[in-house]
């Protein structure tokens, strides 16, 4: 019991923190006004998905999956609510989904790499793939994510 | 599909007229943070509701081609487009627009006046708004990261003040890497304070989080969204733009922590 109050908790705070994450970017990205609190859930709801999904046991790229269908969907059901196109939501959703933090260290190992002794250089490499690696897979995890509802139900021809 | 609908042949001029404002609401979506796949949709829809029969197009990275048929007659034409600033105000717009053209609410002219409108569409937020507001989103990040308040402060701190300088900068035309090296270097001047002083309990947080307004993750998204949906080209450079970003990003970092003295790993 006291187990599932502290992850509840714990995803509680997540939202908060990623709805202002979330709110910050789509004022960078200029989204429309009247959409701003449906960017904010979105990412809200994604982030907190994708942190319960990890303290449940998922790993950070089925988690972000996970996160990333929700937030496709929101962004599917927002667009019509709002007379809105999905990306407007969907991409300043899932900018608290993208790991930068993961992207950081990837880079940063690799920058470091340059000045490295052969004997502590290999952690420096395989810092620098494993984190590399994890980056392209989430990216790619969040893109297939916030298109799913597109994927699912609008498979038209294409027109072009 | 193309042959079986029966429109009045146009002639050069309104082929010419179309091709044009077709081809200027793609340049907009496709500058504004599009993914290829939206640019092409929409751009084929405004030609066909304007009237012209079929309209083929190609988009790259930073150019859209396109050709206008209708009955015997067809122009081709070209239009560059140069640097991205997301905007998501003028991809709606666009979208709005495209939908009234479906419903005949617009001719030719009423769309050039329309789209003369949309690209001059400013931002809803003011300046100091987004410094303040980008400021406290990589300060949330470094919460959710688990920095503590010393942490938060800081990134705070050097997150606005980047956003500031990265404003001024951008605003006098540098070139896009020089923009985000200078960027992520004050930026981690600033948030190499904590490492330095040894404040706070896990001081490199504020490093890894006060770039993070720098990451191109809109660039990064489409790229994989524009593979996933088989348009490999832009994909591909696109994800390679937002590496070379990302390069940017680390050698600015690495440069204020080597002049600082602190390590970020």
């Amino acid at each position: 019991m006291n187990d599932i109050t502290s992850i509840l908790w714990e995803v509680t705070q997540d939202m908060f923190w990623s709805s202002i994450a979330a709110l910050g970017f789509s004022m960078l990205f200029n989204v429309p006004t009247r959409t701003l609190i449906g960017c904010v859930a979105c990412g809200a709801i994604g982030h907190g998905s994708r942190t319960l999904a990890v303290e449940l046991g998922a790993t950070i790229v089925s988690g972000s999956l996970i996160g990333a269908v929700i937030i496709g969907l929101m962004g599917y059901l927002f667009a019509k609510r709002w007379h809105a196109p999905a990306t407007v939501f969907t991409i300043s959703g899932s900018i608290p989904l993208v790991p930068g933090r993961i992207a950081y260290s990837a880079m940063l190992s690799l920058i470091q790499l340059s000045t490295a002794d052969p004997k502590t250089g290999e952690t420096l490499l395989v810092r620098a793939s494993i984190n590399g690696i994890q980056t392209m897979m989430i990216l790619g995890v969040i893109a297939i994510g916030i298109s799913a509802p597109t994927l699912f139900f609008e498979r038209t021809r294409p027109i072009v | 599909m193309a042959a079986s609908t029966q429109k009045p042949p146009l002639n050069r001029e309104e082929l010419r007229d179309i091709i044009d404002l077709s081809l200027w609401a793609g340049q907009i979506l496709l500058q504004h943070g599009a993914e290829t796949q939206r640019v092409e949709n929409t751009v084929h829809r405004l030609g066909t509701n304007l009237g012209c029969e079929w309209m083929d197009i190609l988009v790259s990275p930073n150019a859209i081609v396109a050709t206008t048929i209708s009955g015997e007659e067809f122009r081709t034409k070209i239009r560059r487009v140069v640097g991205l600033q997301v905007d998501m105000t003028k991809i709606s717009a666009i979208n709005r627009l495209s939908r009234r053209i479906e419903n005949g609410e617009l001719d030719r002219f009423g769309v050039r006046s329309e789209l003369q409108r949309i690209s001059q569409i400013r931002s809803h937020y003011k300046r100091w708004q987004v410094v303040l507001m980008v400021g406290l989103a990589c300060a949330a990040f470094s919460r959710l990261f688990g920095g503590d308040a010393v942490v938060f402060g800081m990134t705070f701190v050097a997150s606005a003040i980047a956003t500031f300088v990265r404003q001024e900068l951008s605003r006098r035309h540098f070139n896009m890497f020089l923009v985000v090296i200078a960027t992520a270097f004050v930026a981690g001047l600033i948030a190499s304070l904590p490492s330095a002083f040894e404040w706070g309990d896990d001081p490199q947080i504020a490093l890894a989080s006060s770039v993070l307004l720098l990451v191109p993750g809109v660039a990064l998204i489409n790229s994989a969204d524009d593979i996933i949906k088989g348009h490999l080209v832009t994909g591909i450079t696109r994800g390679i733009s937002g590496g070379l970003i990302s390069m940017g990003i680390a050698l600015g970092l690495a440069l204020a922590m080597e002049i600082m003295g602190v390590s970020g790993l």
